[in-house]
């Protein structure tokens, strides 16, 4: 199986700080792969560097088999970004979103409106299309944010924070709607917050001051540290972590 | 390439559109503008303070004078000052004419020779000026008319000082379309880039494949189209309110003005470039629009500027564009008269245009 993400020794420093710290991961194809961290782990750094939006100070990768380096445009046409920020147009409506990033992406019209209605449908956004993007409410707006970063079928999708602020209900079906994309062959690199949406990850990594700390599979890591669930797990580890960089 | 663009466009128009406040000040401003200078062109100026020179001290002169004054608009506020200190009357704003009378006026008069009389305006109120200039011709023409006896009529030469080229509203009016668009199409330009930088829209844009080439065209055409409609409305107001002539070719004023447009949206562009928040983009806007009309011969005639000010004003973009808006629509001025001028703009704007876009280019990778 190729690879989707390859990272090695991936540092970013801004100034003195070291926000990202050489890491080194893989993310296989059709893998939904969990990059865990506590608030300024440097999860969102890692992530755009990975989309070419920042420049990384050191280290290698590469996104869909494109050198993060040298094949920016590439990249660009592989993968969807959903940021940890809303960043959509909240004078727009919904659907002149969906429309405004498709035709950016130069999807045929015909094509751009069967995929819009197509989506709409999926993720139950019909009845919201015609209200400005501001006004949604914040659950719509996410599932809206998705509609818009997957309109160009993208092989790599990443998601960072994509459920942050919303209720459980919403969440799950947020999920669901992952899972989907999943099956459908996308591979999916999401940040989160929530440990019980880590769970439904094949893989998760933990990043604690810009290194990661732990990677592997959730059920393989509860067991390694005879944790109850995840959420002690990552509690413990990070903690842990912060004694020893005290002590030091 | 040309779909992400007319989408950028189409986007853009919508967000203005959608956007009141923009609205208002996109279309309300002009009118604002026009009709702020058009009251203080019809207000009466009245009682101006007039500085008499009497050197031929005659009863024809007395009654000259007494006829020039009878009205409410020229008020006698010296008499025969020292001559030498006529300019320095207007500086200490003692009076803002001055009527001369040379001392050979009754003696031409008996001898049926030309007559002549003069009068000195203080030029640096341009509206005034203008205005107290028509009135002494009316009571000078009244003066003769009544006069039948006179052979000759009495010719008053005037002499407008600090403004030789008599500014009126013929002169601001286009002056003002010019500056509404500079204004217009500066701030909202680079406004525009700095919101989606703030907002986080622009990074979702990155992440797209579109190139820096078209984000650049599509981000700058709708406010080209907005500049357009800005100086239409303030033109046909212009000319249809208070019935500016036009004398030169309207499509000619259209095609440079896509060129000076380019200069105006470039500078907007570039500070984009250089700001992170859309406060900072607007300071740095309207700073350049200041810079831009106090040193394009809007207010004041550049050659009365201090010199090295006036070689400043080479480096402003407006300058030119003023040039040619008030010679296409005052003198009917043809291309052929304004080639260095529109050479001048060309050269700005292919200059901004290039930096703006080196500085985009490093700033997404
Ligand atoms: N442009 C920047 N300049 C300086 N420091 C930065 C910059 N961007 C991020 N940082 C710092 O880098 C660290 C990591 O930030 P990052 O946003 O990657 O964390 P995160 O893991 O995404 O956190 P969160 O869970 O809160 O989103 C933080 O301490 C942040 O302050
Ligand atoms: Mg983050």
């Amino acid at each position: 199986m190729p690879d989707a993400v390859t990272i090695e020794k991936l540092t970013k420093k801004f100034g003195d700080f070291t926000a990202v710290d050489q890491i080194s991961l893989t993310v296989g194809e059709g893998e939904v792969f969990g990059f865990l961290g506590a608030n300024g782990a440097g999860k969102t750094t890692a992530i755009r560097m990975l989309c070419g939006l920042l420049l990384p100070t050191s280290g290698n990768g590469t996104v869909g088999g494109f050198d993060i380096y040298r094949d920016n445009e590439n990249i660009k046409k592989s993968i969807g970004y959903m940021s940890q920020k809303f960043s959509l147009y909240g004078d727009l409506t919904a659907y002149e979103n969906l429309w405004f990033y498709g035709s950016v992406y130069q999807l045929k019209k015909k094509v751009l409106k069967d995929r819009i209605d197509e989506l709409s449908e999926e993720l139950g956004l019909h009845e919201f299309l015609n209200r400005l993007a501001g006004n949604l409410p914040l659950g719509w707006r996410q599932r809206l944010a998705l509609a818009t970063s997957v309109l160009h079928r993208p092989k790599i999708l990443f998601l960072d924070e994509p459920t942050g602020g919303v209720d459980p209900v919403f969440r799950r079906r947020f999920w669901g709607m992952l899972y989907d994309l999943a099956d459908k062959g996308t591979t999916l690199f999401v940040t989160t917050h929530y440990m019980d949406e880590a769970e439904y990850c094949h893989r998760i990594s933990i990043m604690h001051h810009g290194r990661i700390i732990e990677l592997g599979n959730p059920s393989d890591l509860i067991q390694k540290y005879q944790q109850p669930n995840l959420e002690e797990l990552f509690v413990q580890l990070i903690s842990k972590k912060s004694e020893e960089s005290a002590d030091v | 390439m040309i779909q992400t663009i007319l989408a950028l466009m189409k986007k853009e128009l919508y967000q203005v559109i959608r956007d009141r406040n923009m609205l208002r000040l996109i279309f309300v401003m002009p009118i604002i503008q026009l009709l702020v200078l058009g009251y203080a062109i019809n207000t009466d100026v009245k009682k101006i303070d007039t500085a008499v020179y009497d050197f031929d001290r005659s009863s024809l002169s007395r009654e000259y004078i007494k006829a020039k004054t009878a009205g409410d608009y020229f008020i006698v506020s010296s008499e025969n000052p020292p001559v030498l200190d006529a300019e320095r009357g207007f500086k200490e704003n003692l009076y803002t004419a001055a009527l001369i009378i040379p001392n050979d006026f009754s003696e031409n008069f008996i001898e049926k020779k030309p007559v002549n009389v003069g009068l000195l305006i203080d030029g640096s109120n341009a509206n005034s000026a203008s205005i107290t200039s028509g009135y002494a011709e009316m009571i000078a023409m009244q003066f003769n008319r009544r006069q039948l006896d006179i052979p000759e009529p009495i010719v008053m030469r005037q002499q407008m000082l600090y403004n030789p080229e008599s500014e009126s509203i013929y002169f601001m009016v286009p002056g003002i379309v010019a500056v509404l668009i500079t204004m217009i199409t500066a701030m909202l330009s680079s406004m525009a880039i700095v919101r989606e930088r703030e907002i986080g829209t622009l990074e979702q844009l990155m992440v797209t494949p579109i190139t820096v080439p078209a984000l650049i065209i599509g981000k700058t055409i709708p406010f080209a189209i907005l500049g357009f409609l800005e100086m239409s409305i303030a033109l046909l107001f212009g000319v249809l309110w208070f019935g500016i002539p036009f004398v030169g070719s309207w499509s000619l004023l259209y095609g440079l003005t896509f060129i000076f447009l380019f200069t105006t949206l470039g500078v907007g562009l570039f500070i984009s470039t250089v700001t992170k928040t859309q406060q900072q983009a607007m300071f740095y806007a309207w700073f350049f629009s200041i810079f831009a009309i106090l040193t394009s011969g809007f207010f004041s005639p550049i050659a009365n500027m201090p010199e090295a000010v006036q070689y400043i004003t080479y480096l402003n973009p407006l300058r030119y564009y003023m040039i040619i808006v008030r010679g296409i629509m005052m003198k009917g001025a043809s291309i052929d008269a304004l080639y260095p001028e529109i050479i001048a703009m060309i050269i700005f704007g292919v200059l901004i245009f290039t930096s703006s876009w080196l500085r985009y280019s490093k700033r997404v990778s």
